[in-house]
């Protein structure tokens, strides 16, 4: 009884720091094709489906952006679009661009943005 | 002359579940001779009789038993001793884990990118419900019907609730469907609405998984049952099952926050159209439903096997866990705290 205490207990928590390690991993960063500045105005374009990508977008503060979520046959989550920084909630259509504009005034710090159950997210750092 | 040797007592009935349970045990009990008060406390599990007995207190429980032991309820003195069966966890607490990491897994495997075509079809709306059935939706629908269909199953619940919640739901995707088409506003939810429904089904959850691990007493007070109003149709019939809830629950599913079915709304709400509207959010709901039929009727087989105890705590890890997740996951979205976890 004992050793199928011990046994369990080992399993449990072995899977437990597994199931963290999966989800909290960090994500990579992808600049190179994130982020562009096209007349003075710096550009954001992000892939949502199934999740978005790249999730972790390094930009420069305090520059008028503007964010654009491609969506491309997207029927999950990651269509139902919330920037809780920006108060800005919208159910993209499957196959489209988004452009969401943010003032140089926004464009400072992290910014959050999450699908409305809150499972896939990504983050925008402007520095 | 009444009062003369009046008693009360109390007792204690084992199997007195819901709210039709307390009227059946009341209206039993008041034909019983020289009783003048019944009154059946849901919480408590006790009935409390006044009349003018001269039987001691244990051979009128043993007669009381005898009147409704047909139906499954016991009357004792004593409260019956409840072991909370903590052995079951040594393989509750594994299986559960197993369960929620392959979970995670088959959110890893990337399923939506099944999905090439950007227009939707039946054929479309359907493959789309299968998927849904196992993407981050179970989490939410998934989630809630299994605790109530363990639930329900662990009360005596039969074949029938199930199939009435999956009658429910697919007539309701149906109808709704037809009428999201029709009107052409959207009946999917605000942000906040939508926040303010995922934290409640979170708590709803995380109730009914406490529920179900059957470990803490306290929780038994804040149990879902109906009114006694809506239960007194239902009490002449068959005792556990209620017509009106399950299929009410399925219903309301389609309100439920899940990223695939706003997706179907969004779609039914374009076509302006009755029909067309209605079968697409009825087939996208056909698609969910080999998944969550597994999950209530598969509770309701696993009730009845000797092996229920870990059944039943299991079902309860899983959904006080995804309450947990739904839970971070609504105030992740409030904006209140920084998400925890991505899939």
């Amino acid at each position: 009884m004992n050793r199928a205490v011990l046994i369990s207990v080992c399993i449990s928590a072995l899977l437990i720091f597994g199931a963290f390690w999966f989800t909290s991993r960090p994500a990579s960063v992808d600049n190179e094709t994130a982020v562009s500045v096209v007349d003075g105005k710096q550009i954001v374009d992000i892939t949502a489906k199934g999740g978005y990508s790249p999730r972790v977008i390094l930009a420069k503060a305090g520059v008028p952006t503007t964010l654009r979520v491609n969506t491309k046959g997207t029927f999950d989550c990651s269509a139902s679009l919330v920037i809780p920084k920006l108060q800005y909630q919208k159910f993209l259509s499957p196959t489209g661009t988004e452009e969401i504009p943010i003032s140089a005034e926004e464009a400072q710090g992290t910014m959050q943005g999450l699908c409305s159950m809150g499972m896939y997210n990504f983050q925008i750092k402007f520095q | 002359m009444p009062g003369e040797n009046q008693k009360e007592y109390i007792f204690h009935v084992h199997g007195m579940h819901c709210a039709a349970c307390t009227l059946l045990i009341e209206e039993t009990f008041k034909e019983f001779p020289n009783v003048t008060n019944v009154q059946a406390s849901l919480p408590n599990h006790q009935v409390a009789i006044t009349g003018n007995f001269s039987e001691p207190p244990e051979l009128i429980a043993e007669k009381l038993t005898g009147l409704v032991k047909g139906h499954g309820y016991t009357v004792s003195l004593e409260k019956a001793q409840k072991a909370a069966g903590w052995e079951d966890f040594v393989y509750a607490l594994p299986i559960a884990l197993v369960i929620m990491a392959g979970f995670l897994a088959l959110q890893k495997m990337g399923l939506t990118n099944l999905i090439t075509s950007s227009d939707v079809s039946y054929g479309t709306a359907f493959v789309l419900g299968l998927i849904a059935s196992v993407s981050t939706c179970l989490a939410v629908v998934g989630g809630l019907v299994l605790s109530l269909s363990a639930i329900s199953a662990k009360e005596g619940g039969t074949w029938r609730t199930q199939t009435l919640f999956h009658a429910g739901r697919l007539s309701g995707f149906f109808v709704l469907g037809g009428a999201v088409g029709v009107v052409g506003n959207s009946l999917h939810l605000g942000l906040t609405a939508n926040i303010v429904l995922g934290i409640i089904v979170a708590l709803v959850m995380l109730i009914l998984g406490i529920n179900l691990l059957d470990v803490f007493h306290f929780t038994k007070r804040l149990q879902f049952t109906l009114p006694k109003i809506f239960s007194r149709h239902v009490v002449r019939g068959s005792r556990h099952d209620h017509y009106l809830a399950p299929a009410l629950v399925g219903i309301g599913t389609f309100f439920l926050p899940c990223g695939f079915t706003q997706s179907m709304q969004l779609y039914a709400l374009s076509t302006g159209n009755f029909m067309q509207g209605a079968l697409t959010m009825f087939v996208f709901a056909l698609g969910t439903l080999p998944v969550l039929a597994l999950l209530s009727f598969g509770s309701l087989n696993i009730a009845h096997k000797p092996w229920k105890g870990i059944f039943f705590k299991t079902a309860g890890i899983i959904v006080i866990a995804l309450a947990l997740l739904n839970l971070f996951n609504a105030l992740a979205t409030a904006g209140i705290i920084n998400p925890l976890f991505n899939f």
